[in-house]
């Protein structure tokens, strides 16, 4: 546009425009550049002959184009609660793992790692875990189909749908939340080549945590333990010996650009990232190549690829857990500077005679696997307002595995040397068609999209092992004899879907979207394997109403509200039938068997969810955009593995086992607080979820009663229930726990027991008042910008959840293993020594004090954290400079990873599963702390 | 996809309905299929033939030979005995039973009372599929099931229920599974008292012996397995004539002989199969080594020709013969019972586990070691004829019928390669102040040393336990360096609690305090 006039021209696909400019005004035109998603910008024309025009992304988020389900639409006009991530936002984090760089960057998404190990991401729980037994995790969408794989250098954006208008097209599978992804395309004009790299070191986060040293264990130990004192001659810190400083390592080379009718992005990725314990790494190589082509005028085609190859490695031989309770009284090294070895070493006094720095001079574990998706997708423009689209999508993966134990090591010795061997192999097969209509009259507009998608997967695995290898020889040909039976299987399901929905709008003011979904999985039981859910979504652009428009404080505003119905169907193949199993834990004598393996319950349904969302959004001033929802998501026929009595035969039977409900509020603001040349951006989100049982199938008080967490109505399901920790007696320094008795009139009393039978009673055991479920979670970012400068902070926190913290059974448990190492007592914590003492830890005997490290509230602790997740300052070398030298552009910076952690967690790290799923809800055992990193990074384009 | 055809209201050439038409049938093609798991079978369809009951049967037997029973049991049943000294406190929970120190939430008591419940459910769907009068090689099968069944009932009883002479078996036992029951019953089973278990294993075993008649290798039951579990049963009910009778049916029934010689000191590496005194083993093959997780790897470390090396070498080896069983048996230097003792010496010198004070001197016990030179590898032996003798032997003691006790204590002490005053007469017996009940005791101390008799031999026999000797259990006392420990028969902790999360998910289970 010409500033001041009605003149404007657009440009093509390369960029070119054509605008006349009357020769008066030449000297004086301003122009005004703006294009979707940007920033507009004014350029005065002058004297120059060439403009460097450089689009600045637009703040408002609200001109993004999302896509949400099979359609995609600006963010101002949805109907759903979705949160954006764009990949600059996504990509401060270092780390190959997208889960990892989700954490704190939408409200209700919770990520928790709960190790540092780089070949193990997180987990992601999206508003709550919505079901018992089943998967809590979301579905992944990667450009446009289920599933998929993906490198996080290639993700243009991820969009996470929260609510049930936009997450329940994908059926059965989004009753967790799903996690859109999407890959860059090319864009048409100039070709760029872009390279990024980055380099950096990693530390074990340690917090607050000390193991004992040998001086500091001696002491302790002298009180109830009879050592000879020249046992501190040595004084081993095994914790460094297993911990590193680890080197990452990413490089990134990609290349897009296109015609008019093709476009193209083609990716090549390297990523290396050590673990900080000894041996451990992860390696991944990636290409990608996106091309988008408009065939015919109508017909235009997509055709997408991704290859991954990572190779893992892992820790072998024990190193963390020697790290933590290994004694510093035992050498690592001896005299000639050479590894001990535990079993031969004169006078070892560890318990396990082990030193993993002997063996990882042999041993070895890891994984190799090889990951393909390729895509096909045709949008066929039958009519103006018709559209037909295929899209199909084959993913292949395959692994394989090994483990080695040389017989020089203590894992290996008695076999003479082990290998164990694993291959897998896999692969989907999706095809999504889809006809889309579309209609306006007048400001009417209204969409009509039917969806047929069939779906299957097939697995298969198998495992080999052997003995008797000559040292240093890790291949199974040279293996004497069979270790394990050899073990394979395969399995496969397969999926069905029907979608309609319709989506009619008026004069951007009205939006209405409504779904239905019949959907088959062959998981369930003949008698219930379909089913169906709808979906409805309504909202009101209030700005755009005549007495909203043009008001220069609120320059936005949109109601939302959603309603309707998911299914969830993460339960393990084959649930509902009785089985008996004839695989070779069922043979005996070198005879095949078959044996009862699984309780059948042919009534077994899908697990159903029924949603409600409110949401308004606002923008202020332009500046501030300010997102809030507010939920309720019930689950009925909830999926439960129940434990059965051993009585029944049977370990477990799946059963359809009452309701839940997850409530909550989240909220989520980015301001502009400064524009100009000097720029500051706030961009903060917090959720707040409650959850809670509403009941239990056949009115039952508890599921699985004698756990931690057990499940009962009235409850959330992270809440506590054990035996109540009531201190130390002062008199003589016994544990103490709450006995409940009963009366019998039914009165109930509290008495001190230093008997731990009586407070592991269904009668004794209590709620403890704490939850392994946080009352909020949140992150906040702040960026300052000026002149190319640009320095971001953000951290992320996690509030009011209770770890139980069991490994300190084995280094905080009153001299019950004299032959492991101790932590040092965090500030507040207190010894009992002598009659009188108020203490927290219980006097110290060999052996143990009275099972005073049995679970029981004592080792609950405070999780919460507020961290400094990221830190990065970077700097674009000014344009001109670098076009002389044949740039288009360069940055470089320096990010630091997870550099303070603030948290009354005694324990290395208070970042702990927050998830049902994988059965290590709040908790901590020997802690693989993540790292610290410090990354330095360079990137140019040409 | 007819249904998305009629959302669209189309004003376009028939072509192209056929062309969405085509697009949407390959949405639809090949899906609704149902498939099969590849490792595991409908249970419609697992019990339907001869055949069938067969393969189930071998099951049964699988399931007992899961750690969860064959490792727990043993922990259990041993390890309150005194013939084994636990050298140094343990992160597992067979130091507890060890050192007497119980808890509710016990691992291997959950362990063993899940998987011996599992086994008698295994078995019983058998024993309700197959009729009473079925052929001979279908009613072996029955038998067999009807026996593993009787062998849970009744370890269960002996770990969670009170010796048989108390009460007269009228304390609390465990609850009983008998076929037929419905799902509800299954879940709600009370316990039924010590006596009732012990009337229902003797029903089935009298049923499974009269249902069995092929002669099956020892890995399996026949009916000399059966009557040898029945000898042991009366014996521990003091139904002293039927235990007599019973061990006269398997001694005199001639598939069993005694090793002796060489080949006695090799007993436990042999396979079982291969064993002619074995009646009864949980046949391990060689690819179910369970390695550091073995029974073996807590007695034994050592090399593949069975000699001792370190901790760690092969196995954790922290459970040693206990200086009481070792003197006890040095008495006679050349007991070659010796044989299944492998001192840790360096250098000649016997080492010990400095972890106590007084330390623990490592008598390593090799009985669960070494099948097929496997270090880790055993077949647990359950029956076997040695102990059929001792029975009779203590049956006939009981019955005032001295000769015949001696006769087959003195027996056994001659295959051990005893002689002369090595063996028992009924003088030097009373010139020792020794009852010959005493003798009997004291060879089933020695013979079946480590096979998970010891603590039941004495507190059935109203006998304190008394352990005076280096080991964990030491650590009961103030000051720790007293080693003295005496368990009378009456103590509440001679048997172990009810797995507190059984208790919670039946509350007609009742605890024993």
């Amino acid at each position: 546009m010409l500033k001041g006039t009605d003149r404007g021209a657009s440009t093509n696909v390369s960029g070119e425009f054509e605008l006349i400019i009357p020769d008066d005004q030449l000297a004086s035109a301003v122009l005004a550049f703006s294009f979707i998603g940007y920033e507009t910008q004014e350029i005065a024309l002058g004297v120059n002959s060439v403009l460097n025009v450089k689009m600045a992304a637009s703040v408002n988020q609200l001109d993004q184009v999302v896509v949400v389900g099979y359609s995609a639409k600006k963010a101002r006009f949805l109907s759903s609660s979705v949160t954006t991530i764009s990949n600059d936002k996504l990509r401060d984090v270092t780390s190959n793992e997208l889960p990892n760089l989700l954490q704190g960057k939408a409200p209700g998404v919770v990520v928790s790692s709960s190790s540092g190990d780089p070949t193990s991401p997180a987990t992601v729980v999206i508003r709550g875990s919505g079901s018992i037994s089943a998967g809590t995790a979301p579905l992944y969408v990667v450009d446009g189909n289920i599933d998929g794989s993906y490198n996080p250098v290639d993700v243009e954006s991820v969009t996470v749908l929260k609510d049930v208008a936009a997450t329940g097209l994908y059926g059965s599978r989004a009753s967790n939340g799903v996690i859109i992804v999407n890959t860059k395309m090319g864009a048409p004009g100039k070709t760029t080549i872009s390279f990024n790299n980055s380099v950096g070191f990693a530390n074990a986060t340690t917090g607050k945590f000390r193991l004992m040293n040998s001086r500091e264990l001696f002491d302790f130990q002298k009180t109830f333990y009879d050592r000879d004192p020249s046992v501190t001659n040595i004084n081993t810190n095994w914790w460094d010996e297993a911990f590193r400083t680890a080197m990452v390592n990413n490089h990134n080379v990609s290349v897009s650009g296109g015609t008019g009718k093709t476009t193209f992005y083609v990716s090549g990725n390297f990523y290396k990232e050590q673990g900080t314990i000894v041996q451990n790494d992860k390696t991944g190589y990636s290409l990608r190549t996106n091309l988008q082509s408009q065939l015919t005028k109508r017909l235009s085609a997509k055709v997408l690829f991704n290859g991954q190859y990572i190779r893992d490695n892992y820790f072998t031989s024990n190193a963390l857990g020697d790290a933590y309770i290994n004694l510093p009284f035992d050498p690592a090294y001896d005299a000639e500077g050479k590894p001990t070895d535990g079993r031969s070493f004169p006078n070892w006094l560890g318990r396990d005679r082990e030193n993993f720095l002997h063996s990882i001079q042999y041993n070895h574990a890891g994984a190799n696997s090889l990951r393909i998706t390729n895509d096909i997708n045709l949008d066929f423009d039958l009519t103006d307002k018709i559209t037909l689209s295929s899209y199909n999508r084959v993913n292949f993966g395959n692994g394989s595995s090994q483990s080695y134990n040389d017989r020089r090591t203590k894992q290996g010795g008695a076999n003479g040397g082990e290998l164990r061997n694993a291959t897998s192999y896999n692969h989907r097969l999706l095809t999504s068609n889809r006809i889309r209509y579309a209609e306006e009259w007048g400001s009417h507009n209204l969409t009509l999209l039917g969806v047929a998608e069939a779906e299957t997967a097939y697995g298969k695995a198998t495992a080999t092992s052997g003995k008797g290898l000559p040292p240093g020889r890790d291949v199974m040909s040279v293996a004497t004899e069979p270790l394990e039976a050899p073990t394979g299987s395969y399995d496969q399901v397969g999926f069905r879907k029907y979608l309609g929905q319709a989506d009619y709008s008026f004069d951007n003011r009205y939006f209405l979207v409504g779904s239905f979904v019949n959907e088959f999985s062959s998981l369930f039981g003949k008698n219930n394997s379909t089913a169906n859910f709808y979906q409805l979504g309504a909202s009101w652009v209030l700005s755009n109403e005549l007495f909203l428009k043009n008001n220069p404080f609120v320059t936005f505003a949109k109601l939302r509200v959603s309603h309707g119905t998911v299914g969830n169907a993460a339960i393990p193949n084959f649930a509902s039938l009785g089985l008996y199993t004839i695989s070779q834990t069922a043979s005996y004598a070198n005879l095949p068997g078959a044996a009862p393996s699984q309780k059948g319950n042919p009534d077994l349904t899908w697990e159903k969810n029924r949603s409600t969302n409110v949401g308004i959004d606002v923008s202020l001033w332009n500046r501030v955009d300010v997102t809030v929802d507010v939920y309720t998501k019930q689950a009925d026929d909830l999926l439960y593995q129940k434990p059965l009595a051993a009585t029944t035969g049977y370990s477990y039977v799946w059963i359809n086992a009452g309701s839940l409900r997850n409530k909550g509020v989240e909220f989520s603001i980015v301001s502009q607080n400064l524009k100009g040349e000097f720029e500051w951006e706030t961009n903060f989100n917090m959720a707040f979820n409650r959850n809670k049982i509403l009941s239990l199938s056949d009115g039952a008080e508890f599921f699985n009663p004698g756990d931690r967490l057990p499940l009962a109505a009235g409850h959330d399901m992270g809440d506590y229930h054990l035996p109540i920790w009531a201190g130390v007696n002062p008199d003589n320094g016994d544990p103490q726990w709450e006995k409940v008795v009963k009366a019998a009139d039914g009165t109930i009393t509290k008495e001190l027991t230093n008997t731990y039978n009586q407070a592991q009673t269904a009668v004794s055991r209590q709620y403890a008042g704490k939850s392994a479920t946080p009352n909020f979670t949140g992150g906040i970012t702040n960026t300052l910008r000026y002149k190319g400068i640009t320095l971001s902070a953000f951290l992320n926190f996690v509030s009011g959840n209770w770890i139980y913290h069991d490994a300190r059974a084995y280094f905080d448990n009153d001299g019950l293993y004299e032959s492991y190492n101790s932590m040092v007592l965090v500030n507040g914590w207190s010894r009992w020594t002598q009659p009188g003492d108020i203490a927290t830890h219980p006097k110290p005997i060999v052996g143990g004090n009275k099972d005073s490290n049995q679970s029981s509230s004592r080792y609950l602790e405070d999780g919460s954290y507020l961290r400094l997740r990221n830190i990065r300052l970077g700097y674009d070398i000014p344009t001109t400079l670098m076009n002389k030298i044949g740039f288009a552009g360069a940055n470089i910076f320096v990010s630091a990873d997870n550099l303070v952690t603030w948290t009354r967690f005694s324990g290395t790290d208070p970042e702990v599963s927050l998830s049902r799923e994988g059965g290590n809800f709040g908790f901590a055992g020997y802690r693989y702390p993540i790292s610290k990193k410090l990354m330095f990074g360079l990137n140019f384009s040409l | 996809m007819a249904r998305s055809s009629n959302l669209i209201n189309m004003k376009s050439r028939p072509y192209q309905y056929l062309l969405a038409g085509l697009v949407f049938a390959l949405g639809t093609f090949s899906c609704e299929t149902y498939y099969e798991p590849s490792t595991s079978i409908n249970e419609e369809t697992a019990l339907k033939n001869a055949a069938d009951v067969e393969t189930a049967t071998i099951g049964t037997y699988a399931v007992l030979l899961q750690a969860a029973y064959v490792r727990s049991v043993h922990f259990l049943m041993e390890y309150p005995g005194d013939a084994v000294a636990q050298g140094q406190s343990s992160a597992d929970d067979l130091t507890r039973a060890y050192r007497y120190t119980h808890i509710n939430t016990s691992g291997h008591c959950a362990n063993f009372w899940g998987q011996a419940y599992k086994v008698i459910a295994a078995a019983n769907k058998i024993i309700a599929f197959v009729p009473d009068d079925a052929p001979a090689d279908l009613a072996q099968l029955k038998g067999e099931n009807l026996y593993l069944r009787a062998m849970m009932h009744f370890n269960l009883v002996r770990v969670f229920g009170r010796p048989y002479p108390q009460n007269n078996g009228g304390n609390p036992g465990v609850p009983l599974l008998l076929d037929g029951l419905t799902d509800e019953q299954t879940t709600t089973l009370a316990r039924s008292t010590v006596k009732q278990v012990y009337e229902s294993v003797i029903a089935d075993l009298v049923k499974a012996a009269g249902l069995m008649s092929v002669e099956k290798t020892n890995s399996f039951a026949s009916k000399e397995v059966a009557y040898a579990l029945l000898s042991r049963v009366y014996l521990y009910m003091e139904d002293n004539a039927n235990a007599v009778k019973y061990a006269d049916l398997v001694i005199g029934s001639g598939r069993y002989s005694l090793l002796t010689g060489s080949e006695y000191p090799g007993y436990f590496k042999q396979v079982p199969a291969e064993n002619k005194e074995t009646i009864f083993a949980i046949r391990h093959t060689k690819v179910q080594d369970r390695g550091f997780s073995s029974i073996g790897s807590m007695y034994f470390s050592g090399d593949r020709s069975g000699n001792a090396l370190g901790q760690g070498a092969s196995g954790w080896a922290e459970i040693y013969a206990s200086q009481k069983y070792v003197d006890f048996l040095d008495k006679n230097p050349g007991d070659l019972r010796h044989s299944f003792i492998t001192p840790y010496l360096l250098g000649g010198v016997l080492q010990r586990n400095p972890k106590l004070n007084p330390t623990t001197p490592m008598y390593y016990i090799n009985k669960y070691s070494l099948q097929e030179e496997i270090i880790n590898l055993s077949s647990p032996v359950y029956l076997r004829l040695a102990e059929m003798y001792l029975i009779r032997a203590e049956a006939n003691a009981k019955l005032g019928k001295t000769a015949e006790a001696l006769a087959d204590v003195n027996l056994l002490r001659q295959r051990a390669g005893l002689s002369g005053n090595a063996l028992h007469t009924t003088a030097g017996l009373a010139a020792a102040g020794k009852s010959v009940l005493d003798a009997v005791l004291d060879e089933r101390y020695l013979e079946l040393a480590f096979e998970g008799h010891r603590a039941y031999d004495l507190f059935r026999n109203n006998r304190a336990m008394e352990r005076n000797y280096p080991g964990t259990h030491s650590l009961n006392n103030t000051p720790t360096t007293n080693v003295t420990q005496k368990v009378l028969p009456t103590d509440p902790r001679v048997i172990f609690f009810i797995p507190q999360a059984e208790v919670d998910r039946n509350s007609k289970l009742e605890q024993n305090p």
